[in-house]
């Protein structure tokens, strides 16, 4: 917080809130922090001269929050990056761990079902986000939102799963030919997504969940040794990875 | 009616007035407001004015560091604000005429029985 006076409990949640509702509305990152660094500062100086926070932003915070979301526009780019980068992240972590073990085969149903999935992962996020912006709720009650959005994906994949040994639908069978094009050219796509989205956390992600695998698989550790340190280098390696970078963020900052 | 009603539309006009002839930050804007009677108007509502001015090209704002505190947006007036801030003049003034005209006008008057009126 750059502003000498401290904003009280109600002014924070309020930016806060306001930051997480124009950002699932699909405003421009740039110009929400230009709008939420004005209305901090307007809310500090209120706050020095001991005007309440209805005098700023009326009584109801949800409809200020809609009367700023009207008057800016949508961002329709960087909303096109996030879904993209997540679609493309998500395919790109299963087709690059999926090559490790050999040759691509997926069914129609699991070609499908993964993008079903993603879409309907996209949709509920940006709706719980906006819900929970507007409304006035305790914390348990916005994990009671969270955590089951988080988890839809988790156990539609395992459905999926299940559902794809169930049910026989028509196999895509890639000859080593053509999964390694299939690699080269996700490889291709990671790079430019993430020089194109500014970020590596693609990259990171991916090459912790593929190449601790394929490593291990080198080594003449034992198969029960390289199951154990399969997942704790993946988890910890993107672990240090996020940790590290909101570092450098905040010194940013 | 309500005052936040009435105030639609004409907030606009004072706001580009006030920015003619200085450049303002938005609590400065909200605190001039304020001392010319503005009291019932919740400040905030001058940021989504402000947004859409900006859109409309009516207003251009430059970031700049306060001495002491954050960076601070500074709004200023466009050619096209000024031509803007002119057709609100003449229009307040009409309409000012007029809501005066028609309030003294019929204040003198005692409606009786419909259409008929009676001067006292």
């Amino acid at each position: 917080m750059k502003n000498e006076v401290k904003l009280p409990e109600q002014s924070i949640t309020f930016i806060e809130n306001l930051r997480i509702y124009l950002f699932s509305n699909g405003k421009n990152s740039e110009e929400i922090e230009e709008i939420i660094e004005e209305l901090e500062d307007h809310l500090s100086e209120a706050e020095k001269r001991g005007k309440p926070i209805e005098k700023i932003i009326g009584k109801s915070p949800k409809e200020y929050m809609e009367m700023i979301s009207n008057e800016m526009v949508i961002d329709y780019r960087t909303w096109f990056k996030y879904v993209l980068l997540i679609i493309i992240g998500t395919f790109s972590i299963i087709i690059m761990s999926d090559l490790s073990e050999g040759d691509l085969s997926y069914s129609v149903l699991e070609i499908v079902g993964d993008i079903v999935i993603t879409a309907i992962f996209i949709f509920s996020v940006l709706k719980g986000f906006k819900y929970i912006s507007t409304m006035k709720q305790s914390l348990w009650k916005q994990m009671a939102i969270l955590i089951p959005i988080v988890m839809l994906p988790v156990f539609l994949f395992l459905g999926l799963i299940f559902l794809n040994r169930a049910v026989d639908t028509p196999m895509i069978h890639f000859s080593n030919m053509a999964s390694m094009i299939i690699g080269i050219m996700t490889l291709l796509f990671i790079i430019g997504m993430s020089l194109w989205a500014k970020t590596w956390i693609l990259i990171i992600v991916v090459a912790f969940i593929t190449l601790p695998n394929y490593l291990l698989t080198q080594t003449s550790l034992q198969y029960e040794t390289q199951l154990i340190l399969e997942p704790i280098i993946m988890c910890g390696g993107i672990g240090i990875y996020l940790w590290i970078s909101t570092i450098l963020e905040k010194k940013k900052a | 009616m309500s005052t936040t009603q009435m105030l639609k539309g004409i907030l606009d006009g004072c706001l580009l007035a006030i920015i003619k002839n200085k450049e303002v930050y938005g609590y400065e804007l909200a605190d001039k407001l304020e001392t010319y009677g503005f009291h019932s108007f919740s400040e905030g509502t001058i940021y989504p004015l402000l947004l859409r001015m900006q859109k409309e090209g009516l207003v251009t704002s430059t970031l700049k560091k306060s001495t002491a505190g954050p960076r601070r947006k500074y709004y200023s007036l466009t050619p096209k604000g000024k031509q803007e801030l002119d057709i609100f003049i003449k229009r307040w003034d009409d309409l000012q005429t007029n809501v005066n005209n028609v309030l003294h006008h019929e204040s003198d008057t005692t409606t009786k029985k419909g259409d008929e009126t009676i001067e006292e």
